[in-house]
Formats: structure tokens, sequence, C-alpha cells
């Protein structure tokens, strides 16, 4: 990996250690400005540390747009036709001979505010407290669609079978046994880092931490914990005027990209 | 192009008719209250009626749409118990709303008990008392029923406006929009029944007969009520659509399907702004400005006088249909 996770001192690390040699010899009023750098330092560091939040970090530099995941996925999870839990979208932009295409592999951001868990009439669906995924309790949902029409990602659908609302849960059968998720294991170029997100020795958070990361509609304050490197946020409804755009997404019909 | 929806014709129809039942109820809860032992409501006594009669209807038969629209419909119960204590602080507007309808359904029908002739179906003296009480807790109903009646015309709205992930419903307008459409297609529907059934006059016995002053007097307050009901609403929609503008981003974009040239533009302006809307004000306004400038007595074909509420019971099903499908077919734009 060239992402820099092996160098000697981390610029954190490095404010750390002044913060804490500033406050052991330092008097008056240098001692509390330097105790205060420290508290920001710690707080930023620590902010929801000791509470597992699972995620995923997606490096789009590494994506080629092989579709392997969204067959993993659709194997792993049973996944009936007709719905998908996990896709990657294409987008196609430019004119020739200046085209490019990108990449954006879509599953459950699995909210820190998770907005689907809000308005849940039953309360079937919530947010696990040990490790942070979104579920949903398939005897307790009703079917409703409420959450499918809350989640600004699209990641809910009806299951065709049970009729009930139906998610990516991270592989969660999987995760219990300490494996990654059925996306990250069949990842060809690696693009998918899974883990802990709030572990500071986690492969995926030295990764946020040191990439230039971006999450997919930060505006709606849900705070996903799905991330990605290299991020193109082309969208057909806020293409330039004059520029050439074309989205694929997993809905075959469907003009909408959400 | 097709679209993918999750919500259909059943949710219409549910906010369509949960609309009317509470509007119908809100009518004849604030007829009845208006002057609880004058004049106007012994003429209005009908409306009150028919009213208090409509209103539990079309609630239960929403409810029941979309309880069946689900796969399983005994799991419709977890709404109401699957956690007693989560379900208290539940901020979910779906889990109120039930909790409102339950409510609603019992005292809207306690409410339409008290308007049941008891005098002419129990003999003696069983009828004589039932009919005391009736008249004794009919104002305290209607004292529960008109703001529950209210609140659930509200939440028909809030439950679409409390997902900011539909731009088109996410606007502190909407709950405006559907009360007075409830309100509005509530009277309606008290109208078109009180018609239907005064088609012959002296059709039911003992009520007020079509040929009554009183009833031509309470029949010309009811129609100017739903004119300004109708403006009230041309009104509000254009709210609608300059909040939309106003906010720019996704709502502007979402709001593009309701404005000419998009999916939607054909059923807003044809089925709720010309048929719902302005037909039945242009009708009705005539006659209305008939009686009230020219001083001709208030009388009407009766083609016009039934096909107007129609008009309008139209519009409140192409207004929710508009909202709740133009929704789910705009979306946030950017990602």
């Amino acid at each position: 990996m060239s992402e820099g996770s092996d160098s000697p001192v981390s610029r954190r690390k490095f404010l750390k250690k002044i913060s804490q040699g500033a406050a052991a010899v330092a008097t008056g009023g240098v001692a509390g400005g330097a105790m205060h750098a420290a508290a920001i330092q710690s707080s930023a560091d620590t902010g929801k540390q000791g509470k597992v939040q699972y995620g995923m970090l997606i490096d789009l530099r590494r994506c080629i747009g092989c579709q392997a995941c969204t067959v993993a996925c659709k194997a792993e999870a049973d996944v009936p036709m007709g719905v998908t839990r996990s896709w990657v979208e294409y987008a196609e932009k430019g004119l020739y001979p200046n085209v490019g295409r990108s990449f954006l592999p879509r599953l459950c951001n699995q909210c820190s505010e998770p907005h689907c868990v809000r308005v849940c009439p039953t309360g079937a669906t919530y947010k696990r407290p040990q490790d942070g995924i979104v579920v949903v309790d398939q005897g307790v949902c009703i079917g409703c669609l409420y959450c499918a029409q809350a989640c600004p990602y699209d990641m809910r659908y009806l299951n065709p079978v049970t009729r009930f609302a139906d998610k990516c849960d991270l592989c969660i059968h999987r995760v219990a046994k300490g494996l990654v998720p059925s996306c990250v294991n069949t990842c060809q170029g690696r693009a998918r880092i899974f883990g802990d997100v709030n572990d500071p020795t986690s492969e995926i958070h030295k990764l946020i931490a040191r990439n230039p990361v971006s999450v997919i509609r930060e505006t709606y304050g849900t705070q996903p914990n799905v991330y990605y490197i290299g991020l193109d946020t082309t969208d057909e409804n806020t293409k330039k005027p004059g520029q050439y755009v074309r989205v694929t997404t997993n809905k075959a019909k469907s003009k909408k990209r959400t | 192009m097709e679209h993918h929806l999750m919500w259909h014709w059943p949710v219409i129809g549910y906010l369509f008719l949960a609309g009317l039942g509470a509007g119908a109820i809100a009518v004849s809860g604030i007829v009845v209250l208006w002057d609880p032992a004058g004049e106007f409501r012994h003429r209005a006594e009908l409306v009150a009626r028919l009213g208090a009669f409509i209103g539990p209807l079309p609630v239960i038969i929403g409810t029941a749409l979309l309880i069946f629209e689900l796969g399983r419909p005994y799991r419709a119960l977890n709404l109401l118990t699957s956690n007693f204590w989560f379900m208290l602080f539940n901020p979910s507007p779906m889990n109120w709303g039930s909790w409102f309808i339950l409510l609603f359904f019992i005292f809207a029908t306690v409410y339409a008990l008290t308007f049941l002739p008891w005098k002419a179906l129990l003999r003696g003296e069983r009828g004589e008392r039932l009919a005391a009480r009736s008249e004794r807790w009919r104002s305290p109903m209607a004292v529960i029923c008109v703001p529950l009646a209210i609140a659930m015309a509200i939440y028909t709205a809030i439950l679409l406006a409390a997902v900011p992930a539909r731009p088109l419903w996410h606007t502190p307008v909407l709950w405006l929009l559907f009360t007075v459409s409830a309100i509005s297609t509530g009277l309606s529907a008290i109208i078109l029944v009180q018609r239907f059934m005064f088609r012959k006059p002296g059709a039911v016995r003992g009520a007020v007969r079509r040929e009554d002053p009183a009833f031509r007097v309470t029949e010309y307050y009811l129609v100017s009520m739903k004119v300004i009901l109708i403006i009230a609403e041309l009104v509000v929609i254009g709210l609608f659509i300059m909040f939309a503008h106003m906010t720019i981003n996704s709502s502007k974009f979402a709001v593009q399907t309701l404005l000419p040239g998009g999916e939607m533009a054909t059923a807003f302006w044809v089925g709720v702004i010309l048929v719902g809307l302005l037909l039945p004000a242009f009708i009705e306004g005539f006659y209305l400005l008939r009686t009230a400038v020219l001083g001709h007595e208030f009388e009407w074909p009766y083609v016009i006088n039934v096909s107007a509420p129609i008009a309008i019971l139209f519009g409140g099903v192409m207004l929710r249909y508009v909202i709740v499908v133009g929704g789910q077919i705009t979306g946030p734009i950017g990602i």
C-alpha cells in the first residue's frame, strides 16, 4: 500500500508528543495553551472511541467496475431477482476523444444518524450497539417501506420473497465470525477495506486519517460510514452546460439516480 | 420511462380517504360546537349528522387498503404492540398516525352514534334514555373529535414531509395543503350525500326538507365555505410551488415535475387545478354571486349541483396522486 501507513512519525503523534512535552515542562499560561491544544487533539482522536462502528473504505482508484462485488453480494445474501443490495454505478462523461468513466460501488452506508431508523414505525430497523450495523428485524418489520422512502441512498428494497424491507447488513453472519464481508472478500483490486472506523489501530482508520476521503450526500447529515477515495460526484442532474453525462445504475428501467 | 414506485394507489387512496373522513368530522364537529343551543345548529343539524356518519367510514376503508397492501396484514398490529415504551417515544410519524387513526376511529364512531335516531330505533324507555344521553354526549365528543380530526389531516402530510430524501414532500407547506384539501373534500362529501338524499323532496323523514328555506340557507353557507376553501387551496398551492422554487437545489428540481413540461404536469394542471379547483370554483361562484349580488334565490340545476362536489373529490384524489407519485419519481440531485 502506498497510502503512507508506515510513515515514521505522523502529524498527529508529533503534535501529541509536543503537547505532552509542553505540559510537562511549561508553567502558567504556556501550560494552559498547550493543554488546550492537547485536549483538542485528543477529543478529535477519541470522539467516538470505544464504540465499535464497522464501515468501509472504497479506493476508487483501484476499482475496475467488474461488478464482482455485486455478484458476490447477490450469491452470499441470496438476494432475489430484480433487487440488489450492492452494485457499481458507471458515470461516463466528456466528448470523444476526451472521455472518462468513473465507477461508484454502492452499499448501505451504515450511517451514524440513520434516517431509516428514525422513521421506522415499529422499531424493526435499528442500529446495533455492538458494531454499528443497521439491521432489519424480519420478525417485526411490517413491510411499509417508509424506511425505503427515507433513505437518501436508495439502499433499501422490498424483498419480493418475504415482503419485508431488506438491505445490506455488511454480511453480519460473516463479520460475526471474524471474516470480512463477501464484497470485500471478492474484490479483485482490493479496492474495498473493511473494519472498525473508530479503532485507531485498524487499517481503515489509518487510511481514512491519511487520505482525502469523502462520503456520499454528506449534506443530509446522516454521517455515513462508507468512505471513498477519489470520489467522482458526476450526476446527470448536475451536469455542466454542454457536457455529455451518462450514468448507469442498478435499475435498468428507472430514470432516477438515488 | 418506467418508474420504480414503492407507494402507489393504496397509499394515495389512504391519504385521500383519511383526509376526507377527518374533514367530514371536523366540519360536523365545528357545526355542532358553533352554537350548541342556537338556531344555526337546528338548521345545520343535517350537515352535522351527515358529517358524523360519513367520518369514520373512509378512514377505516383507507386503513384497510394500507393493511391489506402489506404482505401479511396481521403484522400491522406491530405498529401498536411491538414495544410499549419504545412506541411511546418513537418519533416516527407513521407510529403517531396509527395511534391517531385508532383514537380517531373510536371517538368518531362514538360521536356518530350520538346522531342515531334512538327514539325511532328503540321503542319505549330505552330509546328515550339513549336519546337523552346522545344529546348530552354530542358536544363533549365533538370537542374531542375536532382536534383529533385536524391532527389526522395534518398527519397525512407530515407522514410524507418527514422524509428529507424526497424533496417534493420535504416542505413545511405540505401540511397546510393537505389540511385545506381534507376539509374541502370532507365538506364536498357532506354536500354530495345531502344532494343525493334530497333528489326527491322529503326523502328523509323528519329531516329538513328541500323546499324548506332553512335548507337553502344551510346550502348557501356550505357552498360559500367551500369556495373560500378552494381559493385558500389555490393560494397554498402557489405557496407550495414558490417555496420549492425559493429553496432551489433538490426542491426546485423536484417541483419541475409539476410545472409545464414535467412528467406530472398534465395530472397536476388538468386534474388538480382545472377540474379539482377552478371548475367548481367558477360553477359555484357563479351561483353564489347571483344570490349575493343580484339577490336571486339560491337554486341551480341538479346536474351542476352534483358535479361540483364530485369534481372537488376528484381533485382531492389527483392532488394525493400527484404528490405521492411526483415525490417518488424525483429525488435528491447530485451524489
